[in-house]
């Protein structure tokens, strides 16, 4: 249990600093580069620097964190992505309501980042593992079977749907590739994901394109290399 | 108390210099990578949603990683290339999905166990690819030229987001396949959390946790 608070306290001082001071940056951008999601920066703006509305929208998202924490120790992406920038932003604008010095300043988000997700991982990471044996059981007898289904059909085919409604390019590299990578890999989702990579660059750069090429040029040699150590080739011996 | 200011003054501008940015995304890697690692070792702590954390679930139970590996890879790519461009990193792509996911499934796909041998290489670990990627992407925003896109990330999210929605109905599903009891708390875990405006997912794995720890 000591082991998991003081990884867990590490682990959210740093990220949480970290991914605060990167979602100030986002205010800075295209400028400077930043890190953090364009939906994060969005909501960051919609809340209008209330810090009621980001402390709010921030706990919508705590609920569904701890309960995905609680059921398979996954924290969900919302932690970083959603709860630290909004709850830091929270944090700061309680006593200063201008965002430019506040929510905007990569120095102040970064210290009440870490404040924030430190606590805040500590707490969902302990909150998962006290609960009892038999609850965790159940979770894991329920999941696994969901989750497995979700890999394998469902994924592939919301997948390949989505490549082939994009267009004739991602349509078709996600279809070859998706179908390849069913083949050598058993999971279509890598080859769609890559396919519809692949087919929307060429669609708005042109095959010409270096960054085609190099995309290209990695997926074959990606694919090639999972066959040979997959055994793939074995296959065609006779 | 000006000494005091003046240190303050210089992080301040620190923190806006492109030198900072490599900083920040190796401590953010660091962080990540170590999540997965306690994800493997103690059972929770990995940042990400649960249907993209089972992908690694299904390497660690039967040894095949390459869904995982394969899927994160696409994106870890895909938002390595568009970070530099748009002059903001997808997190959620390039590090809870490609370093917390792909990445470790990737080494352990070699049985390269090294980076998971204890809490500090893991960190350490992390920190690295936290470097490399920030190198690389400073590298791409200084050589590509204005214009040049890389498209198909919005495609790719809207699907990311679609499959999340699919988790629900299939958990309530395998509640009920389960037992009973588990069915019964599953459904209604689900329509509490859905008339509240809550995520269904954690609503009906709660109610089946719930009734299922009453009554089995």
């Amino acid at each position: 249990m000591l082991e998991i608070i003081i990884y867990s306290a590490i682990i959210g001082i740093i990220g949480g600093g970290c991914i605060a001071a990167g979602a100030a940056r986002m205010f800075h951008a295209p400028e400077i580069q930043s890190m953090g999601a364009f939906r994060t920066l969005g909501e960051l703006n919609a809340c209008n620097g209330d810090p009621i509305a980001h402390f709010s929208f921030g706990l919508g998202f705590f609920f569904s964190s701890a309960a995905s924490a609680v059921a398979a120790g996954s924290l969900s992406q919302d932690v970083l992505h959603r709860i630290v920038p909004n709850w830091s932003a929270a944090a700061l604008l309680v006593k200063n309501k201008k965002v430019e010095e506040t929510l905007h300043n990569p120095r102040k988000m970064m210290v009440a980042g870490a404040i924030v997700g430190g606590v805040l991982v500590v707490f969902l990471n302990t909150l998962s593992s006290i609960i009892p044996e038999k609850l965790s059981l159940i979770a894991s007898e329920v999941l696994t079977p969901a989750t497995t289904w979700l890999l394998n059909p469902v994924m592939p085919a919301i997948f390949w749907l989505a490549a082939i409604d994009a267009g004739k390019s991602t349509g078709l590299w996600g279809s070859i590739l998706g179908g390849i990578s069913a083949l050598v890999t058993g999971n279509a989702v890598p080859g769609i994901v890559l396919g519809i990579l692949i087919g929307k660059s060429a669609e708005e750069n042109g095959y010409k394109s270096k960054v085609v090429q190099i995309l290209i040029a990695i997926v074959v040699v990606m694919f090639i290399a999972i066959a040979y150590f997959r055994g793939f080739f074995d296959q065609f011996m006779l | 108390m000006g000494n005091k200011k003046s240190f303050w003054d210089k992080m301040d501008a620190f923190l806006m210099k492109d030198s900072a940015f490599i900083v920040l995304i190796m401590g953010a890697a660091a962080a990540i990578f170590a999540g997965t690692y306690m994800y493997i070792n103690l059972g929770t702590g990995a940042f990400n949603d649960i249907n993209i954390v089972a992908m690694l679930r299904d390497g660690l139970d039967g040894g095949d990683y390459a869904a995982a590996a394969g899927f994160a890879a696409g994106f870890l790519i895909a938002r390595i290339l568009e970070g530099p461009l748009v002059g903001l990193l997808d997190i959620g792509g390039s590090l809870q999905t490609g370093v917390g996911i792909g990445l470790p499934a990737l080494f352990l796909s070699m049985g390269w166990n090294l980076p998971f041998a204890n809490f500090f290489t893991a960190l350490i670990t992390g920190a690295i690819l936290g470097l490399i990627i920030g190198a690389v992407i400073m590298f791409i925003r200084k050589v590509v030229p204005d214009g040049v896109a890389v498209g198909g990330t919005s495609v790719m999210m809207g699907a990311g987001n679609a499959t999340g929605r699919y988790l629900a109905p299939l958990i309530i599903v395998a509640a009920a396949q389960y037992n009973v009891y588990t069915g019964i708390g599953a459904i209604l875990g689900a329509a509490i959390f859905y008339k509240w405006g809550k995520e269904m997912t954690g609503g009906a794995i709660l109610g089946a946790m719930i009734l299922g720890g009453i009554f089995l």
